[in-house]
C-alpha cells in the first residue's frame, strides 16, 4: 500500500492526487474516519448488570423462542420455566411444580403447580397454561416429541394431569425440558414475542445476530444479580475473535481452542453431555436392504472378536490428550459421567495384547504378511465415516486408524457429508457425537425395535436381555428405580452393551465443555476446571455476579 | 407513446415466463437435493425424536405429498398471493424476506452506488491517461480485484480492519447488546461499511475496465480529433463529448451486475455475518426449505429484471439514436 502511495506522489497534477487517495478510500475510508471516534460497539464490562455471551450455537437456527415447537433445547429456556428442572448436579428438581405424584398403573402423573407465579406481563400461571402447553406441543408438529402423551388435564386452578400412553419414566425428562407458555397469549407471534415465568424475559432478537434480555420482574425464584444478558449468535471463529477484542464475558470454544490465553479472561471446564462414540454393524451383510435402499450390516465388525479388540486395543486417554488437548474425559458408555453410568462397565483399555488374543482365539490371522489379519478369506478391514468438516471427528477417526494398525486392524478413515454417511450408516462404521441429559438415549441407540433404517441404533443391534432390561427401565417407577436397568443395559454382570458384553460400540472421549469467561465474572462454581459438574452452564445463570469493583 | 406501451407489455410476458421457468427449475432443483427436509429440520435432536413424531413434522409441512402435488398446491397458493411458510424461521415467506431485505437493501445499495461511482472515475482517469504510470496502477488494481474472490477479500479486509487494527465491527448490522431503538445511524452506517466497501469491490472493475476501453476509442474517433482541433483541452473533450458515450456500457454493465451484487451479498454477508437476505437464501438451500428458497429466487428475479429494465429505458434518455418511435 505504502508503495502505491509514494509513487502517486509523483505524479504533479492536483486532481490525480485527490484521486489517488479516491482510490484509496475503498479500502481505507474506514482508517481515517472511524479512528477518530470512540468505537461505540465496545461492549462495557464495566457496567455490572449486564453481561455478554456467546455460545456458538451451531445449530441455533432462528426458529425463535416458542417452547412447544422446541425451543431450550440448550439448557433452561431461560424465557420459560418448567415444572421440573435439573440442578447443577443433574438432580430433577422442583421449579414450577410444588409436588407430583405418579399413579398406581404410572399411567397418570399429578402435579400441584406454585401459586405465586406469574408470567412476564403480570398475569398468573395457571394449571390452564400447563395443560395448554402439554396438548398444543403433543399436536404441534415441533421438535418436541411428546407422542407418549396421551393428554393433559386440568383438575383444578393449580392441579394438572398428565396421562401417558404407557408408562414412561423417561417422560421426566421431557416434562423437565418443556418450558410453559401462557394459553391466552400463545400464538404465531409468540415465537418471536415470548412471554413467560422465566428469570428472564426477551427484549429483542435480531436472529442471526444477538439476543438482549433483561430479567423478569415478575420471577418467583431468586431474582437474577446480571439483570441483562447479550447473548451473541456467532459461530467458533467469530466467537473468538470477539472474546480477543474483549467483547465478550463468556464465550464457549471447542477444547482444542482452549489452550490459549485471552487477557482478561479465565478458562472454565467443565463436563458436557456430549460423547463421542463408533456405531459398529452388529449384523452380517446378508443383502438385506432399509426401506429406502440402504445395505445392512457389516461382515467384519459383525464379529464379536473385532468389535471387543477394537475397544481394548484404543488408548482413550491419548485421545483425549491429543485431539481434545486434555479437555475431555474418557468414555466407555454413552452415558459416562452420568448419574445413571454403570462404573463395573469401564475396562483398561490400551491394552493391545488382550486384543490380540481376543482376535486370535477368535481365528483371526496374518496369513499373507501384510500386516491385516484375516479369517476365512476376510480382511478385517472397515471404513470410519466422519461429516468432513468437523475437524475433532476427523482427528479421532484418523488416531483410531492408527491405534487399530499394530493389532492388524485395518481402518480407513473417511470424510464423507452427511448424505453419504445416511447411505452408509447401517453398512459402515460411523463417528457419532451425542449430547444429552436424557437416559432416553440408552433406548434410542440400543434397543432392537428402534432399528428402522435411520439414525437410532444404525447398527441394528439386537440382544433380549438388553431389550428386556430397556423396557423395564423405561416403565420403573422413578427415577431412581429406572437407573438401575440403565445400568444393567451397560454391564449386568453377564452380558450388556459395552466393550465386556457384546461391544456394540466403541465410545471413545467426552469431552468437556469449555468456555472463556472475564475474570471478573463469578459464575457460583467452585472451580475452574471440574470434572463434578455436568450440568448446562446456564443452569445456575441467576447466581452469576461480579466479583470485581 | 405507444411504443412505450407495447415495450412494457412485452417485457412482462416475457417476465412470466421468466417465473414459470424459474418456479419450474428451482423445484425440480430443491427436490433432487440431498437434503432431506425433515432432517434438517430435526437437526441435532435427531436422536430425541421419534418415528412416530417425525411423521407428525413432515405432515405439518406437507412433506409426505409427492413433489408434483406440492409443487401445485404451492402453486395455487402463490398465484393467490400466499408465497407459504418458512420451515426454517417459523415464519410466512413475505416477512422473511421484508425483514431480511431491509439489512441487505442499505448493503447492495451502497456498494452499488460505490461501485457505479468509483469504477466510472477510476474508468475515466485511466483512459485519459492511457499508457501513464496512473493508468498502469488502475489497470493493476482493477485486475487484481476483478481476479480475487470477494469472499477472500471479505475475509483480508475482516482480518485487517477488524480484528487487527480494530476499527469497525466484527459482524452483525447493529452494536451487540443495543436496543433497535438506541441503534444511531452513525452505528448503522459503521457497521455497513466494510462489508458496503468489499461488495463494491466486484463491481468496481468491471465498469472500470469498460470504461477505460470505451474512452480510449472515443479520444481516437474523429470528432475528437476534430474538437481537439477547434482548441478543446482534454478534460473538455472528455466532458463535452467522453461522458455521454462512456455512460452507456457503464449503465448496463452497472445495472447487470444487480445479480452479481445478490450473488456476492451471499458471500460477504456469511462472513461478515451480516442478516441479510443471502444469508437466509443459504440456509433455505442448506435446509431444502423449498418455500422459502422459491421466494427468494423470485424475489432476486423481479429484483435483477426491474434493474434491467430500467438499464433499457435510461438508454432512451441517453442516447437518442435509440429512441423509441425511431424509424429503424
Amino acid at each position: 500500500m505504502n508503495l502505491s502511495i509514494s509513487r502517486l506522489k509523483i505524479c504533479k497534477i492536483k486532481w490525480w492526487q485527490w484521486l489517488s487517495s479516491l482510490l484509496l478510500v475503498q479500502i481505507l475510508a474506514a482508517c481515517s474516519q472511524v479512528s477518530s471516534h470512540t468505537p461505540a460497539t465496545k461492549v462495557s464490562s464495566e457496567s455490572k448488570d449486564e453481561i455478554v455471551l456467546a455460545f456458538s450455537w451451531e445449530d441455533f437456527d432462528d426458529k425463535g423462542f416458542d417452547p412447544t415447537m422446541g425451543w431450550n433445547y440448550y439448557g433452561p429456556p431461560l424465557f420459560q420455566s418448567t415444572l421440573l428442572r435439573r440442578n447443577e448436579n443433574l438432580e430433577l428438581v422442583n421449579d414450577l411444580a410444588q409436588n407430583y405424584t405418579i399413579s398406581s398403573d404410572r399411567k397418570i402423573w399429578t402435579f400441584k403447580i406454585r401459586e405465586d407465579v406469574r408470567f412476564s406481563d403480570g398475569q398468573p400461571l395457571t394449571a390452564e397454561d400447563v395443560a395448554y402447553t402439554f396438548n398444543q406441543t403433543k399436536e404441534s408438529g415441533g421438535l418436541v416429541d411428546l407422542s407418549a402423551l396421551d393428554k393433559a388435564v386440568v383438575k383444578g386452578n393449580y392441579e394438572v394431569e398428565l396421562h401417558l400412553k404407557q408408562p414412561r419414566i423417561t417422560f421426566i425428562n421431557q416434562i423437565a425440558n418443556l418450558g410453559i407458555v401462557p394459553k391466552y397469549a400463545h400464538n404465531k407471534n409468540y415465537l418471536r414475542n415470548p412471554i413467560g415465568s422465566g428469570p428472564y424475559r426477551l427484549v429483542q432478537w435480531n436472529p442471526g445476530e444477538q439476543i438482549i434480555a433483561e430479567a423478569n420482574p415478575y420471577y418467583y425464584g431468586t431474582p437474577p444479580n446480571i439483570k441483562r444478558l447479550v447473548i451473541l449468535l456467532t459461530l467458533e471463529d467469530a466467537t473468538l475473535a470477539a472474546a480477543k477484542a474483549g467483547r465478550v464475558d463468556v464465550a464457549r470454544i471447542p477444547p482444542s481452542l482452549a489452550i490459549q490465553q485471552i487477557p482478561g479472561m479465565n478458562l472454565y471446564a467443565h463436563r458436557s453431555d456430549g460423547h463421542a462414540g463408533l456405531m459398529l454393524p452388529y449384523i452380517p451383510n446378508t443383502g438385506k436392504k432399509t426401506s429406502q435402499g440402504y445395505s445392512i450390516g457389516n461382515d467384519v465388525t459383525a464379529d464379536p472378536a473385532i468389535r471387543q479388540a477394537i475397544n481394548y486395543a484404543i488408548n482413550r486417554q491419548v485421545l483425549v490428550d491429543a485431539i481434545l488437548e486434555g479437555y475431555g474425559s474418557p468414555a466407555y458408555t454413552p452415558v459416562s459421567g452420568m448419574p445413571w453410568e454403570e462404573a463395573k462397565a469401564k475396562i483398561q483399555d490400551a491394552d493391545a495384547s488382550k486384543a490380540k488374543q481376543i482376535l486370535a482365539a477368535a481365528g483371526w490371522q496374518d496369513n499373507n504378511g501384510d500386516g491385516i489379519l484375516e479369517k476365512k478369506g476376510l480382511k478385517a478391514e472397515f471404513s470410519i465415516l466422519y461429516p468432513a468438516k468437523d475437524s475433532i471427528r476427523q482427528g479421532l477417526a484418523l488416531a483410531v486408524a492408527q491405534m487399530l494398525k499394530p493389532i492388524g486392524i485395518q481402518v480407513n478413515a473417511e470424510g464423507r457429508s452427511w448424505k453419504e454417511i445416511e447411505h452408509r450408516l447401517h453398512s459402515d462404521v460411523v463417528l457419532y457425537v451425542l449430547g444429552t441429559y436424557d437416559p432416553l438415549i440408552l433406548y434410542n441407540l440400543y434397543h432392537s425395535s428402534v432399528a428402522q433404517g435411520n439414525w437410532q441404533n444404525p447398527g441394528y443391534y439386537g440382544n433380549p436381555t438388553v431389550d428386556q432390561n430397556l423396557d423395564k427401565g423405561m416403565i420403573a417407577a422413578s427415577e431412581t428405580e429406572a437407573r438401575l436397568f440403565w445400568q444393567k443395559v451397560q454391564w449386568d454382570g453377564q452380558t450388556g452393551i459395552t466393550s465386556k458384553g457384546d461391544a456394540a460400540s466403541t465410545w471413545l472421549v467426552s469431552p468437556d465443555q469449555t468456555y472463556f469467561v472475564n475474570s471478573c465474572l463469578d459464575l457460583g462454581k467452585q472451580k475452574q476446571v471440574t470434572h463434578n459438574y455436568t450440568g448446562s452452564i446456564l443452569a445456575n445463570i441467576t447466581s452469576w455476579k461480579w466479583n470485581c469493583d | 407513446m405507444k411504443h412505450i406501451w407495447r415495450f412494457l407489455l412485452q417485457k412482462f410476458l416475457h417476465f412470466l415466463l421468466l417465473l414459470v421457468a424459474l418456479s419450474v427449475i428451482s423445484f425440480v432443483l430443491v427436490s433432487l437435493s440431498p437434503v432431506n427436509p425433515v432432517d434438517a429440520y430435526i437437526g441435532a435432536d435427531v436422536m430425541r425424536v421419534g418415528a412416530e413424531q417425525r411423521e407428525l413434522i413432515a405432515q405439518r409441512w406437507g412433506l409426505d405429498q409427492p413433489m408434483t402435488t406440492r409443487f401445485f398446491l404451492w402453486l395455487g397458493q402463490v398465484v393467490q398471493g400466499n408465497l407459504g411458510t418458512s420451515m426454517t424461521y417459523n415464519q410466512t415467506v413475505s416477512q422473511v424476506i421484508a425483514e431480511r431485505f431491509e439489512a441487505s437493501l442499505a448493503l447492495m445499495g451502497l456498494a452499488w452506488l460505490f461501485s457505479g461511482a468509483f469504477g466510472v472515475l477510476l474508468g475515466i482517469v485511466a483512459g485519459t491517461e492511457e499508457g501513464s504510470l496512473l493508468d498502469r496502477v488502475i489497470r493493476t488494481y482493477a485486475y487484481t480485484l476483478a481476479s480475487a474472490p470477494a469472499f477472500w477479500i471479505a475475509l483480508l479486509l475482516l482480518i485487517i480492519f477488524s480484528v487487527t487494527l480494530q476499527v469497525t465491527p466484527i459482524c452483525c448490522a447493529t452494536p451487540p447488546g443495543t436496543l433497535a431503538v438506541d441503534v444511531t445511524l452513525w452505528q448503522k452506517l459503521h457497521h455497513l461499511l466494510l462489508p458496503a466497501l468489499t461488495l463494491s469491490v466486484i463491481g468496481v472493475a468491471n465498469i472500470a475496465l469498460h470504461t477505460r476501453e470505451k474512452l480510449i476509442e472515443i479520444l481516437h474517433s474523429n470528432y475528437a480529433l476534430f474538437a481537439y482541433a477547434q482548441g478543446e483541452t482534454t478534460t473538455g473533450v472528455v466532458l463535452h463529448h467522453g461522458l455521454r458515450n462512456v455512460a452507456l456500457p457503464a449503465i448496463t454493465l452497472q445495472f447487470a451486475s444487480l445479480g452479481e451484487l445478490f450473488g456476492g451479498s451471499v458471500l460477504i454477508e456469511k462472513v461478515f455475518n451480516y442478516p441479510g437476505l443471502g444469508d437466509a437464501t443459504v440456509q433455505a438451500a442448506l435446509r431444502s426449505d423449498v418455500p422459502l428458497l422459491l421466494g427468494i429466487v423470485f424475489f432476486s428475479a423481479t429484483f435483477v429484471f426491474i434493474g434491467n429494465t430500467l438499464a433499457d429505458l435510461s438508454y432512451q434518455i441517453i442516447d437518442p439514436r435509440i429512441r423509441f418511435g425511431k424509424s429503424t
